[in-house]
């Protein structure tokens, strides 16, 4: 498997297991290849939009549907607390893992505290929306923003 | 991306914007969406998404139109 694949796969691994983003150092150790030939890969990942990456250019902003920074859309399962990009990634994390826990956001216009249990299934019945300002072929304009 | 608990909310939050709304997606469309977009994200062998495929899995959630588009017409690839 290409060095590239299995760094990604590492990298969503440890979102998986620890919803924390992993550095290249970590992931270089869990692969066992040295730090540089990570940090190369990185930069393929990034060029190819695996990951996006803070103002550093290392630290995992986003690995979707992976938060690497605290946001208002979470996911929580097994005791292990993941942060989403977005509303619809909020979803994403769940169907990712495969398992059930559950979601947290909120209104945006109202504030009110949204609080969705999801099993492998789906969510509980809700007649919630889920809102995208930007059309699809602007998303990677401003990923950040979309 | 964000989620309203009505489409009052969304209207109102536009309206305070200035913006046009795009498409309000109900929870269990979202869930549909998901499931075909991310359901196979940790497989190390999931082959990097086409913008045909990327597509086909709004479609199949009934996604349509421009507005949904990942690559616009003229220069999708066949």
């Amino acid at each position: 498997m290409p060095l590239e694949t299995q760094t990604r796969t590492a990298i969503l691994e440890f979102f998986a297991e620890t919803g924390i983003a992993p550095t290249p150092a970590t992931v270089a150790e869990r692969l066992g290849v040295d730090v540089p030939s990570v940090q190369r890969t990185w930069v393929r990942l990034r060029e190819g939009r695996a990951i996006v990456t803070g103002e550093d250019g290392v630290s995992i902003r986003m690995a979707n549907p992976f938060s690497g920074v605290p946001t208002d859309h979470t996911f929580e399962s097994a005791g292990v607390h993941y942060y989403a990009n977005c509303a619809w990634d909020a979803l994403g994390i769940p169907a990712a893992l495969g398992r059930g826990g559950t979601v947290r956001s909120h209104c945006a216009n109202s504030e009110e505290p949204l609080r969705l249990k999801v099993t492998e299934n789906g969510p509980e019945p809700s007649d919630w929306l889920f809102h995208s300002l930007v059309p699809a072929v602007r998303w990677w304009d401003d990923i950040v923003f979309t | 991306m964000l989620f309203f608990r009505s489409e009052d909310d969304l209207g109102a939050w536009c309206r305070d914007r200035g913006v046009k709304p795009g498409p309000a997606v109900p929870v269990p469309q979202l869930w549909r969406l998901s499931r075909g977009w991310y359901g196979n994200r940790l497989d190390p062998e999931a082959p990097r998404r086409t913008p045909g495929e990327a597509r086909a899995i709004f479609a199949g959630v009934g996604l349509t139109g421009s507005f949904w588009d990942p690559v616009p017409r003229q220069e999708a690839t066949p």
